[in-house]
């Protein structure tokens, strides 16, 4: 898979960690557009996206290249995901395993995401250690058993690494399944 | 010189005058009107912001009708009583500019996280809208490094029916104006720029 550019799509609800995890992996600056936050959303955290956020990652010794396009998590900046989510590889979606009161539309908006866009996704579940926990928690939203579940601490750049290894191979075994499907 | 343009309705004026100095936003001054060039240039208008000190103070003249004769004061509704007006005034206020404005058709004040803080009653209550300004303003923001800047100060969306002219105010709201590409540009910066305390509000 060298000298390739794949797009990942990183997107969850409100303050899941999607943002630090693009700050966490990305090689060049990151592109954010993060404002102070008002109302109640401000009892949850102090800034949040409005637009985007975009890093990128290139695997070492390799060509290949990750563009990191982050979404907004809030329902009011649907429209945002919409723009990004044209000709993406994988979907990197991240939810705050502790944040239980955002999991039934979390659910709902990855079903739907996945349904539309028909490409593989990479669960990350932030603020858990426990595989099993990530997995039941990921397959309560409607991941398929074949998607990668990733548990993580996104507050720590180590952990959002590995989430990118599970995209890398996320990307390698769809590029498989492509070339068995053209043979 | 910034040229501030008094209005008749002393309302106005007065909620100008009560509202103590804030940090005022600061806009280019426009280019001239630019017929349908898409991409016009500011016409050897300076790109300084004006001076501070001519925005948030009231004008001392006496005051004086505008040259355009005012359109009619909207309905007044319940909601944009200023009295319980949770924009502290701003909802009024973007009644007026639509009022003193023929060619201009509506504005919205927005928190940069994308909520509504006011509207004029010619706007739908759309939670899209306040959205969408907050996510062009903070990608803008960024542009505004591409292009080798610090501050932005304007953004424009000229469309086939008009313009959308939009403005942070303060570091916590942004405003919108929909208007025709005819709108005195000038003067809706001005009048803008003299209620800047009020749209700019209390809330950061």
């Amino acid at each position: 898979m060298s000298g390739q550019t794949f797009k990942i799509l990183v997107t969850g609800p409100f303050a899941a960690g999607k943002t630090s995890m693009i700050q966490a992996v990305s090689q060049t600056q990151v592109i954010s557009t993060d404002v102070t936050t008002s109302g109640d959303e401000r009892d949850v955290k102090s800034f949040t996206t409005v637009a985007m956020d975009f890093g990128t990652y290139r695997v070492e010794g390799d060509d290949t290249r990750m563009l990191l396009f982050g979404t907004p998590g809030q329902a009011r900046f649907r429209f945002m995901t919409n723009i990004l989510k044209g000709d993406v590889d994988v979907v990197a979606f991240v939810v705050d395993a502790e944040a239980t009161d955002t999991h039934a539309v979390a659910g709902v908006e990855l079903r739907a995401l996945l349904r539309d866009l028909r490409v593989p996704a990479v669960i990350a579940v932030n603020r858990c250690d426990d595989v099993d926990a990530a997995r039941r928690l990921a397959r309560s939203l409607g991941a398929l058993d074949s998607e990668a579940v990733v548990p993580c601490q996104l507050i720590d750049p180590d952990s959002g690494r590995k989430v990118v290894v599970e995209i890398l191979l996320t990307l390698l075994a769809s590029m498989e399944t492509t070339k068995t499907e053209v043979a | 010189m910034q040229k501030v343009k008094t209005i008749s309705d002393g309302s106005l004026a007065l909620q100008i005058a009560d509202v103590p100095p804030r940090p005022i936003m600061s806009v280019v001054p426009p280019p001239p009107p630019s017929g349908d060039a898409p991409f016009a240039t500011p016409g050897g208008a300076p790109l300084a912001a004006p001076a501070p000190s001519t925005a948030a103070t009231p004008p001392a003249q006496s005051y004086t009708s505008p040259p355009a004769p005012l359109a009619p004061q909207p309905v007044v509704d319940p909601a944009h009583d200023s009295s319980s007006d949770p924009s502290g005034g701003a909802a009024g206020l973007l009644d007026d500019l639509v009022a003193r404005f023929a060619d201009a058709h509506g504005a919205i004040l927005a928190s940069v996280d994308g909520f509504s803080i006011a509207r004029s009653t010619s706007m739908a209550d759309e939670a899209s809208h306040p959205a969408m300004l907050a996510a062009a303003v903070g990608l803008a923001h960024q542009l505004v490094t591409l292009g080798g800047g610090d501050q932005l100060r304007q953004l424009v969306v000229d469309h086939d029916r008009g313009l959308l002219l939009v403005w942070p105010v303060g570091d916590q709201r942004v405003l919108a104006v929909l208007a025709d590409r005819t709108v005195d540009q000038r003067e809706l910066r001005s009048f803008v720029q003299a209620g800047a305390a009020v749209l700019v509000g209390s809330d950061t």
